[in-house]
Formats: structure tokens, sequence, C-alpha cells
């Protein structure tokens, strides 16, 4: 960033750079100037031309199972894994983005001391001499602090090196950790347990500050769940109930029947109103709410169907309420399993629970060590994959205390502040170029297997540097090399009871590594409520504002604010991009006289930090929400100072949720970028109570004759029901077709490049009979991609003829034809063309980019073209005999877990879309302006069963 | 009063006019045929390549089939270029010269690609499929020439668009018998090619104007 320019604020440029994932790999084969990209290589050893590989890609330290696609060697795109119960087959943003994390040019490349660059072999000799000195004093100061840990390799190193060293420890840096939900598991049966949610089979579900659909590591799977569920009620003509009681209005709260905007306090009296209502044993007081009767009467009438899900917007108290209500109800929508983040592997009892912080609550384990680094009782500190310095609370002072470890050794993918600040830092290797394990949300184990070739020479594994520490020798070919693959098959040898070189344990190892699931998931537990469960308290409501540290849906907690492709997506719900917002009530917004993008000063105890705020729709009042991850001071131009950085009020104990938040206006306009979404004709959104229907689309006159179609004519159907606004779909999209990043200005002008985008409608009162003058508005979200319009507006209005009609329906542009008039772009109802203000293909070009899918020069229109190069492969894979099996399929499509888009030939009278055409919810958009449009949209079905008479203790 | 313009000067500007004009036309006319030309397509213009390699050494003299090296072609989209394990598979035993294959041993002690230059290389914005030409029996002579008797290799046909749409509104003559499309020598149309399969019947008329999906735009372009 140029000198002189505040640190908020850099240019498109440096924004461009972000997307110049070119490596040394990359620059190699070019051989022509005329062209960017598409080297004429021979392949690598051992790759085919084109390949997939099912490994398993990490979200907050839990696996979701994929397939990454490697052209001529290297990882371009990456699909779900069918048979994985995590992903089946669909993806999240994460896992799309993390082929940018594993091509960014600014990933660390060097081993560091004290930030400065210094050769591999300096730190070997440390670690060699850090083993020696610490095998003399029993490990005495010897910490290891990771991330969530999951990975059973990982777990069985740990485990080996607190064994070798009895003066070692193992803390925990997560910052997303819910150490709420652990105590209430504590409480309630006595140990750590994890629900798995199953909303297939859910009828009723209650949301105590819980978001099962919003992002984390099981909403793929949940997503899927719930959209089965709700095909399954639509068929049946009772559609499952959902309510939502929360602070932060999040996806599920936008799909649900009952919203209903609480604060944390009242949250939990509702909870433990609901318990009341239901008689649940055990309860120690009892509690009323005016709401708690008729939800109890829904919860009641569903039976064993009923569920109640408490998540990181509630408290302790809480989520045993909701623990003790699931038993009392005898719900058998919901599994509880042993946390994949705890137990297994470790030896707790031989090694000593104090000395397993990893595997209690996140903040307390970080606490600790940073009191014994304080103390001065640390001398080696390893910290593996894992941000403290930048991720945790500014009020724990972790950078002050890593001052006083004479030996600290960071390891991670990228330059962040705890690289900068250890004594030595060594790069990380991505995990798509990595050998591991991790598990699943439900516990189903998988493996790690590299899909590219390693992109940094002198990255390691964490289980590398584990070894290291225990002094095994290298296995022979190098330092690096099958080091990690070799302690993967050591573990699976001892999990699966075979010896490492048996016939049985190599059959075994392939089908894992093929199928991308190395088991199953463990047996659900049944554990009852303990007799005097009900002993927490949540803290009561105050009278000042409560400050709720949530996820940033773009960055989480921070990890993720390298990646251009997250910061540009505009956020569901705020539409934010490349920033973050202080999200707070309407009213509350009102009362203190604030609009969106006014900078207000945020004060917690003594700590203070400006912020622009956002009123949102559904917040509730009193509670003031702050993303995580915002406003880094070290790291990449994408991460860089934007948005606020709110670990710097977080409370030193991690708490998620904490009282006493005061809020002064500064006068100041601090307006994020939002992007702008709504750029085609408004059009009213279209709901329908269940079993209604929708008049079908008149077939208009047109002046124009019809165009025939002899062979396949391709459509696509979007079922808005099952569209919960992930956008998963649009990032899949910038995947495939080398959409370029434009940066924070360019989106701020209405110039973001996404060929599919989501609307966002807020639906209003009539959106339910409940809905009427009680709950927050919902929102519903509608994908839209180009409409390959049959009448297509901006046919004729091209001077130039660059963009036609083909005789499969599909409107394709001719990039080398467009004279940049843009006069399309005004022709087109639904605003669905992007122009390139810039020059984009050296950016985008390099390793990363997908060789199907052409460059697109400054100047030129550019859109969706319903994945044209897919259809191109099946139909030559058809010809050839040997293609992709079954019809084409659109990145978009593939990436939806809740399969809410459907595509294929409309000729074909039993094809899906043909099908969805007949359903009764079927509806053209815009359909008055007679363009035809190929693309169309299933209606969203609001309003469930008429709800029982309300029973128990209404408020 | 004096005449400012000579008697002359209508005509020398009449001359001068019509001489502009003939040079326009003649720059014009002339550019239409330098860029048609071969030479505006670098046709018979060798590419650097990484190790001196001679088709006709190895495809005439020794006979090699294209396919062992070029394994992707009846398949996939990119015929494909040899590994250097391909390479050193036979030259570990023949003709052995260390200087010459220092390239071809670095990238297999590295795991890195051989960076073979391109002569036939296609712009970023059209999609070709070698599979499909084959099952549709174009011979590789078709598009690349006589490449068993070419020392250094050379692009033998423009590659332009317009050569490209000559073989796409009228592909039968180009054609061979399914079994001589990887033969070498054959002169195209010596044996009578089979009817493109559908392809008569996937014509269609479209404001009058008749159009084979072979010449669609979205066919080839992306």
């Amino acid at each position: 960033m140029t000198a002189g320019r505040p640190a908020t604020d850099p240019t498109r440029r440096d924004a461009l750079g972000l997307m110049a994932a070119s490596t040394a790999l990359a620059l190699a084969g070019c051989d022509g100037p005329d062209e960017f990209g598409q080297p004429l290589w021979s392949r690598g050893r051992g790759a085919p031309d084109a390949a997939s590989y099912a490994t398993v890609l990490e979200l907050d330290g839990l696996g979701r199972g994929v397939l990454v696609h490697t052209r001529a060697g290297h990882a371009v795109k990456v699909e779900g894994n069918p048979d994985h119960p995590a992903s089946l087959g669909a993806t999240d943003v994460f896992a799309e983005a993390a082929v940018l994390s594993l091509h960014d040019p600014e990933r660390s490349r060097r081993v560091r001391a004290g930030g400065r660059p210094r050769p591999e072999a300096e730190l070997e000799a440390a670690l060699a001499a850090a083993r020696e000195t610490l095998r003399a004093t029993g490990g005495q100061g010897l910490r290891l602090l990771t991330g969530p840990v999951s990975s059973p390799t990982l777990r069985r190193l740990i485990g080996q090196v607190l064994a070798a060293f009895p003066g070692a420890a193992w803390h925990r840096h997560a910052p997303l950790a819910e150490d709420a939900a652990l105590d209430g598991a504590l409480a309630a049966f006595g140990r750590p347990v994890a629900v798995v949610p199953d909303l297939a089979r859910a009828r009723a579900v209650l949301c105590l500050g819980a978001d099962p659909l919003g992002a984390g590591p099981a909403q793929i799977r949940l997503a899927r769940d719930w959209s089965e569920g709700r095909a399954a009620g639509r068929a049946a003509g009772a559609l499952p109930w959902l309510c939502v009681a929360g602070a932060t209005p999040g996806l599920t709260a936008a799909r649900a029947d009952r919203r209903l905007a609480l604060p944390p306090a009242e949250v939990t009296r509702l909870a433990r109103a609901v318990a009341t209502a239901l008689s649940v044993p055990g309860l120690a007081a009892t509690a009323a709410h005016p709401e708690a009767g008729a939800i109890a009467a829904r919860l009641r009438a569903a039976g064993p169907d009923a569920l109640v899900l408490a998540g990181p917007g509630a408290g302790p108290e809480a989520h045993a309420l909701a623990h003790a209500t699931n038993a009392a109800l005898g719900s058998a929508a919901r599994r509880l399993v042993p946390s994949p983040l705890g137990g297994e592997g470790l030896d707790s009892e031989r090694l000593g629970s104090e000395r397993l912080g990893g595997e209690g609550k996140a903040g307390e384990s970080l606490r600790d060590l940073v009191s014994s680094m304080a103390a001065g009782t640390v001398s080696h500190l390893l910290v593996l994959d894992a941000d403290p310095v930048g991720e945790a609370p500014a009020a724990l002072g972790f950078a002050a205390a890593l001052d006083r470890v004479p030996f600290s050794l960071h390891l991670g993918p990228r330059l962040d502040a705890t690289a900068l600040a250890a004594t030595w830092h060594a790069p990380l290797r991505h995990p798509l170029e990595s050998w591991g394990d991790s598990l699943a949300f439900d516990g189903t184990p998988a493996l790690c297997q590299p899909a590219t070739v390693p992109l940094v020479a002198s990255a390691r594994d964490a289980a590398q540097v584990l070894l290291a520490l225990l002094g095994h020798s290298e296995p022979e070919g190098g330092p690096k090399a099958g080091t990690a693959r070799a302690a993967v098959r050591a573990t699976w040898a001892g999990r699966w009871n075979l010896p490492a070189d048996s016939a049985e344990f190599a059959a075994r190892w392939e089908a894992a590594l093929e199928r991308g699931v190395a088991g199953e998931a463990p047996p659900a537990l049944e554990p009852t409520p303990r007799p005097g469960w009900d002993t927490l308290r949540d803290p009561p409501p105050t009278d000042g504002l409560v400050a709720a540290f949530v996820p940033d849906p773009a960055v989480r907690a921070g990890e993720w604010a390298h990646n251009a492709w997250l910061r540009e997506l505009p956020q569901p719900l705020t539409g934010l991009a490349w920033g973050n917002a202080a999200l707070l009530a309407p009213a509350t917004a009102a009362a203190l006289g604030l609009r969106a993008g006014d900078e207000v000063m945020l004060a917690l105890e003594d700590r203070r930090v400006p912020a622009p705020v956002l009123p949102l729709p559904g917040h509730a009042e009193g509670v003031v929400t702050l993303p995580l991850g915002g406003g880094r001071r070290v790291g990449e131009v994408a991460a860089a100072g934007r948005g606020f950085d709110a670990g710097l009020l977080r409370p030193a104990d991690g708490a998620a949720l904490a009282a006493g938040l005061t809020l002064h206006p500064t006068g100041r306009r601090a307006a994020p970028p939002l992007a702008p979404t709504a750029r085609g004709q408004e059009e009213a959104p279209r709901l329908l109570a269940p079993g209604g229907s929708l008049a079908p689309p008149p077939r208009d006159a047109s002046l124009l004759p019809d165009w025939p179609y002899p062979g396949p004519a391709w459509a696509m159907a979007i079922d808005l029901d099952a569209c919960i606004g992930c956008n998963a779909c649009v990032l899949a999209c910038q995947a495939e077709n080398n959409v370029p990043v434009v940066g924070p200005a360019a989106v701020a002008a209405g110039r973001a490049m996404h060929w599919l985008r989501i609307d966002r409608d807020v639906l209003g009162p009539a959106g339910g009979p409940e809905a009427a003058g009680r709950d927050p508005p919902a929102t519903q979200f509608r994908p839209v991609p180009c409409m390959h319009c049959e009448q297509a507006p901006c046919e004729p209005a091209c001077p130039v003829n660059a963009t036609v009609h083909d005789s499969e329906g599909l409107n394709v542009m001719v990039h080398a034809r467009c004279i940049g008039t843009r006069t399309c772009a005004n022709a087109c109802p639904y605003g669905v063309r992007r122009f390139n203000w810039e020059d984009h293909r050296r950016a985008v070009a390099g390793a990363l980019r997908n060789p199907e899918v052409s460059l697109r020069p400054r100047g030129v229109m550019e859109k969706c073209t319903y994945c044209s190069h897919r259809i191109a492969a099946a139909r030559a894979g058809a010809a050839a005999g040997d293609g992709p099996a079954g019809p084409a399929r659109t990145a978009c499509q593939s990436a939806c877990p809740t399969r809410a888009i459907v595509f294929g030939d409309l000729a074909d009278p039993d094809g899906p879309v043909a099908r969805a055409r007949r359903d009764g919810r079927h509806f053209l958009p815009l359909g008055q302006l007679g363009t035809r449009p190929r693309t169309s949209y299933l209606a969203r079905m609001e309003g469930t069963a008429p709800a029982p008479p309300a029973d128990g203790a209404p408020g | 009063m004096t005449q400012i313009f000579s008697r002359h000067a209508d005509s020398r500007l009449r001359l001068a006019a019509g001489l502009g004009l003939a040079a326009v036309a003649f720059l014009a006319v002339s550019g239409f045929f330098v860029a048609r030309s071969g030479a505006a397509w670098q046709v018979g213009v060798p590419a650097r390549q990484p190790i001196p390699f001679s088709h006709a050494v190895h495809a005439g003299q020794l006979g090699l089939d294209c396919r062992l090296c070029h394994a992707g072609v009846e398949r996939q989209a990119a015929a494909g270029m040899p590994t250097a394990e391909t390479c050193l598979g036979c030259h570990r035993q023949v003709w052995n010269v260390a200087a010459q294959f220092a390239p071809l041993r670095s990238a297999l002690a590295l795991d890195t690609p051989v960076a073979w230059a391109s002569v036939s290389r296609l712009p970023d914005h059209v999609r070709f499929h070698h599979g499909a030409h084959m099952a549709a029996s174009v011979p590789c002579e078709t598009c690349h020439g006589q490449v068993r008797t070419m020392p250094q290799t050379v692009r033998a046909e423009t590659l332009s668009m317009q050569w490209c749409l000559d073989c796409h509104r009228d592909p039968d003559p180009r054609r061979r018998p399914a079994g001589a499309v990887l033969a070498r020598g054959g002169v195209p149309g010596d044996t009578p090619p089979e009817p493109l399969t559908g392809l008569g019947a996937r014509r269609f008329a479209h404001f009058g104007v008749e159009i084979s999906a072979l010449t669609r735009c979205s066919t080839c372009h992306r």
C-alpha cells in the first residue's frame, strides 16, 4: 500500500493485486504473449489432465468433504463430496473460496525469525536445540496452542508430546467456540455432548439464539435436511414450523414462521417459560413469557418430531433448558454424539485434565495460558495454525505476554500478527496441499489428501512440527517428504487395528481416500438429564446495551480476512461487502438519531473502538451485534484495515455476550460499501399459502417470430421456497467462470462483476397469517442469473450482433465482437449484464484460472452463460464416449446446499425443469414483459398448519 | 489582380486526390490479402522448444504413432504433450545425449512439467475438442499438415476463423473413413466418407438462412 494513504482505503489496483494468484509454477510455462494463462505443458508426473480428488476442508476445526477438480495438476474448483455426510455433494462459501486462499500470492513463503527471512536449516537447528533443552527439564515451560482440533492424527501427536514431556500442556485458541454450550451440556448431562439436529424429521423447531441454516461447519448438511423436510411438508400439505428467538437476525430467521427479536436475557426467560409450560421435570424455577404458551403447544403437538436448539446467541442456562426440554419431549429429531473436538485420542486420566486445556472451554484455556506466559513460566510456545495476537480479545494482553516467552514458534499460512510477534515463523501448508484427517460435525472421519503439488516449498504441516519436537527421524527423501502421510497412516492403522504394511490396510486406505470418508459416525449417546441439572443462571437483564460478538459472515473470526472473494461477496441480510458494521435495531438507532453509516464510539468498560452502524430490521432492541474479524492491523491488502475490530472490545474471557456497552455518536460518517443488489426492474414477491397455486403464465403474443429449437432447450428453475440465501452459488459461479474481484470502490459504484446475484425481498406483514403486526419482516432470497430469454431484449439492442441466440436457447455473448456500447445492459429488464470497466485478465490468469472459460478484456459485456462449457463438455464427453457421467450441471446447481436450482432440457417432458414448470408454484420473472425467460422460479410458501390451542401458563 | 492558383492547380489537385484514393484502395486491398496470408498467421514459423525435437525423425523415419506422445487426442479436448518420463523412457536406452536432455532430467527430478511451446495455438475464446474431431473422422493432417516431414514443427494452416468455417460449412470432403483418421499420407477424399451423422437432419431455417449446428457461435466459442 502506498504510504500516506489511509489504511482503510486501498485502491482498486491493490484489490486487483489480490487476485493475481500467479505462482512461479504458473509463470514458468507461458509461451505466448498474446493470451494470458493457458500454458501448454506436459502433465506433471502422475497428474492426469483433469482429475478430481476427494479430500476434506475444515471450518472451525470440523471437516466438510469435498471433491477438488484439478486441471493439469492445479486445483481450480472445489465441489461437494456426495458421500460425505457434512456435504452431500454441496458446498458453502468457505469451501468454494479455499482455492483462492491456496493460490493467494501473499501467502507466507519463508521461514522467519523476528519477522526477517531465515534459512530453513536455522529453524531445524533451533527446534533441535529446543528439544534437547526440554528433554533435560521434562518439558517444563512447553506449551502447545492450537485452533479447534478434530484431527485424530494431530490429537494422537499432541498426546504423544504431552506424554513425552510431562511438564507440557496443550491450550486452545477458538474465538468462535461455544463455551456456553459446553457449560449447558455439563449441567444437563454431566458430560460434553454435541447436538446433531435432524431437520429433515423435525416438524416443530424452536431456535434459541441458534442459526442452524447460517454459516458454520454443519450448515450444508442442516440446510439440506431442512429443505428435504420442507419438501416433504409441501407434498403433505403441512409445512414444518420454525420459530427463531434471538437478538441478531440470521439466515434461519429469514425462513422462520415466527421471528421473535429478543435480547439474550429474554431468550433465556422464553426458554424457561416454554419448559415450564411443557412441565419439564427438574425445573428449579419457573418463568412466564407471552409467547411461551403457543410455542409449547406447537412443540407438544409435534411430540418426538419437536426440537429445541440453543445456539451461540443464548447463555448456558438456555442451553441446559434446551437439553432438558428435548429430553422431556422425547425428541427424536436430534442425536447427541461425543463432541468431535474433545475426548477422543487423548487419555485425560493418564495425562491429567489440567494439561488438556484444549479440550475444555476455549476462553478459560487461553486465559490460563496468558497468565502463565505473563508470569514467565512458559519457555517454549508452539502456536499451530492460530492467530491469537490478531484474534484473541485485546483485553487479554496476549501480545504483551508473548514478549516474555523466550522461544515461540508460529506455524501459519500467512504473515499475520502472531507470525510477526513470535520469535520464529514457519509457513503452513494449505489443506489442499497436505495430508491429514478430520472429523465432521457428527463425528464422521475423513482423510485429507493433497490435490495439488505444494505451491510453497518451505511450508510444512502441523504434524511435521510435532514429530520434529518428538525427535522422530525423518524418513528418506528429504525432511518433509512423506512425514505427514506416514503419521496419518499410522493413526489409521491404529484405529482400524491393522498393520500398516498389510494388504488389508492398503485396500481400506485406498478406499477411504477415493470415497473421501474413512468410517462411520460414532453411535448416538443416550444421556438423561441428571437430577438437579437446573443450576445455571444466565445474567439478568440489564439497563444498558448488550454486546453480542458474532462470527462475521465473510471472515468468521478473522481467519478468512485475506480472501478477496469472501470480502467482495455481499453479505446476506445486510448487503455489506468489504467491511463490517455494528448492527442494531432500527428503533434503537432511531432513538439515538443514527442512520446507516453513521460512526459511533463503542465503549465497554474502559475499552473503546469507533465503528459504523447499520440498523437491521428484525434485530432485537437493547442489543448491538459486533461481527468479529474486522480491522486487521497487519496482513494482506484484503484484510488490513477493513472495518472495525470487535476484538478490541471483547472481554478477556472471550464471552460471546457482554452487558454494559455504551454507544456515542461521533458525528462522522463511515459508510461501509453496501453492494447495490436491486439492479433489475422491481417485481413484487409472490408468496403462496399451503396448497395454493399461481395462474399459469399467459403465452404472450409477440411480433417477433418464434425460434425453432430442434435440439435440447436449456432452462433453469430456482425454488425460492428452498433458497436460504447462503451465497454458495454466487461464489461457485465466481470460481468456475473466472469472475474478477473489483475492489471496494468499484463495488460501491455498482460495478461488482458477480454473474449471479442474490436479491433480497423484504416480505411485509402480508407474509403470513401469524406475521401481521407482531413479528419483524421475513426476507426472501432470490438468486438472479441470466434469464436466457427466448425473446431477449438485449439481442436486437446490440449494434454489432455481439449477443446472439443459439439453437439450444442460450443467449450467448461474443466477447470478441463486443464494442462496449452497453445498450444490451440498458435493455435488460433483469439487470444481469456486467461490464468490464477495467482489464482484469492479468489478475485472473494463473494457476487458479479455470482454463475452460475465456478471460474477458476491458470494455466488453459479460454475463451468465448457463455454464456453456459444462454443456459442451457433457456433449463432447457423450460424443467421445467417456465424458462426465450424466447431464450437464451448472456450477451454481452443484454448489446449492438445498438443491434449490435445477437445470436441464426443457424439451424433455420428464426432465427436472419441465417437472418444475408444471408445479403450481411456477412463475416467470417479469413474465408480463413477454421476454419468455428460460430461468424461472417456484414461489415461496408461507404459513403452516393452524396452531393448536395454547397450553401451559400463558404470559 | 494576379492569379493565386496556376492554370495546372486544378489538374494537380485531381491527380493528388486520385493517387491518394488509389493508395488507400491499394492499402486496403493489400491489407485484406496480407491479413489472410500465411505469414500474418505465422504459418511456417517454428517455435523455440526446450529441447531440439524433430517430428521428421520420430514420426517420419521411425514411424512412431502420434498417440505415443499426444495421448489425449482421441478422448480429451487437449491432445496432450509428452512428459519427461515419456521421452526418457526410450532415451535412457537410445541416443542418450546428456546436454540435450537436461531440461527433461530437471523436470523429472523437480517433478515439474516440461514447458513445451505450441505452434497450433487457438485463441482463448475458442473451444476445441480433439476427441470430438477424431470422432467425426477428421484426420490429423487436415489441420496439422505433413508433420512427419517437419524437422522443426511449424504451423501448416492459418487456423483463422475463416479457415475453421470453411470446413465446418462443408466438412465431408475433408473427412476420412473412421479407420484411416490417424493414417499418414492419405489424400482426403480418396475414399468416400460416410455422411456425418444427423448433420443433414440438423439443418434448419432461421430467417430464411440455412445454418447448421456446426456453424453456431456457441459450438466453438466460449
